[in-house]
């Protein structure tokens, strides 16, 4: 993902409007270097193919919370700030490997306008495969403003 | 044997700090190319504090994760062997009272507030963590939610 998603203002979701997908990748090993010296998580399983092989997998897996920041960041490229964000709940569902395109999407769950203007938005978020197996699912939720 | 990790509901789990590192978070942002945020200047974090540089939400996961990792012990806390057994992490959820700045050091107090069985292809143990990450001078309050951990039996 390059370009910046549109941003939209309070007044133009709907609940059950579908968010705007997104797809990124392919998914390239080498960034798990940095990833797993950010986390400080040297397991080979995400580091090391013949390792990962020996246990059934057919390469290195990408590190859970790379996966999570991909699908942050999707939902957040909507927002007018990013840390307009309030919440967020994820689940794990599959794993991710090198060269996978991933997509991520979402739909409206709930709108609640505040008394200050603009109002809450809860969105079901999702992040998938190439094969449309889920990687992510899960709900974030984020403050928007009105169009004033 | 089978372990019975229900008696563990309740346990604090041990205090520990973490920092909104720049260094993490410029090599965060090499992979997770962010368009409202570039990498810092690289000044100490200090500095970056007083500056009021923001860290990515995309980065919070990274926040919670690394600091819930020092407040555990696999085997002490959660009866787990990590070098026989399999581990992975469940559901996150987390709420956000107020963005991460580059370089503030954190607190996290963490409680297993949940343990229960399941079954699918495997039975496991979920054991549910439940946090707070607040600024550590201040105390006022950044993050909070809960983590769950999948044991394999």
């Amino acid at each position: 993902m390059t370009a910046p998603l549109s941003k939209a203002w309070f007044e133009d979701y709907e609940v059950a409007m579908a968010l705007p997908s997104v797809e990124l990748g392919p998914m390239d090993r080498y960034d798990y270097i940095p990833i797993a010296l950010i986390l400080r998580d040297t397991n080979p399983l995400h580091l090391d193919r013949v390792y990962a092989q020996e246990r059934g997998l057919h390469d290195v897996v990408q590190q859970g919370p790379l996966n999570q920041a991909y699908l942050y960041r999707y939902f957040t490229s909507l927002l007018h700030d990013p840390w307009d964000l309030v919440a967020t709940k994820m689940r794990f569902a599959a794993n991710v490997f090198p060269d996978d395109i991933l997509t991520c999407g979402g739909e409206v769950l709930a709108v609640a306008p505040t008394e200050a203007g603009g109002g809450i938005v809860t969105c079901a978020v999702w992040q998938r495969n190439q094969k449309g197996e889920t990687i992510l699912k899960g709900e974030a939720k984020a403050r928007v403003p009105s169009r004033g | 044997m089978t372990v019975d990790r229900t008696a563990l509901i309740g346990r604090p789990l041990r205090a520990a700090n973490n920092t909104v590192s720049e260094v993490d978070v410029n090599d965060f942002l090499g992979v997770v190319a962010e368009p409202d945020f570039g990498p810092a200047d690289g000044s100490e974090s200090a500095a970056a504090v007083a500056s009021g540089r923001l860290a990515p939400p995309s980065f919070a996961p990274f926040v919670a994760v690394l600091g819930l990792l020092k407040t555990f012990d696999w085997q002490d806390d959660f009866l787990f062997d990590y070098r026989t057994g399999t581990a992975m992490f469940g559901e996150q959820s987390i709420a956000f009272h107020r963005p991460l700045l580059l370089g503030e050091s954190v607190a996290i107090s963490a409680v297993i507030s949940d343990v229960y069985e399941k079954q699918g292809k495997q039975t496991f143990d979920v054991v549910e963590v439940t946090f707070d990450i607040k600024r550590r001078e201040a105390g006022d309050l950044l993050m909070s939610g809960q983590q769950s951990y999948i044991l394999f039996k």
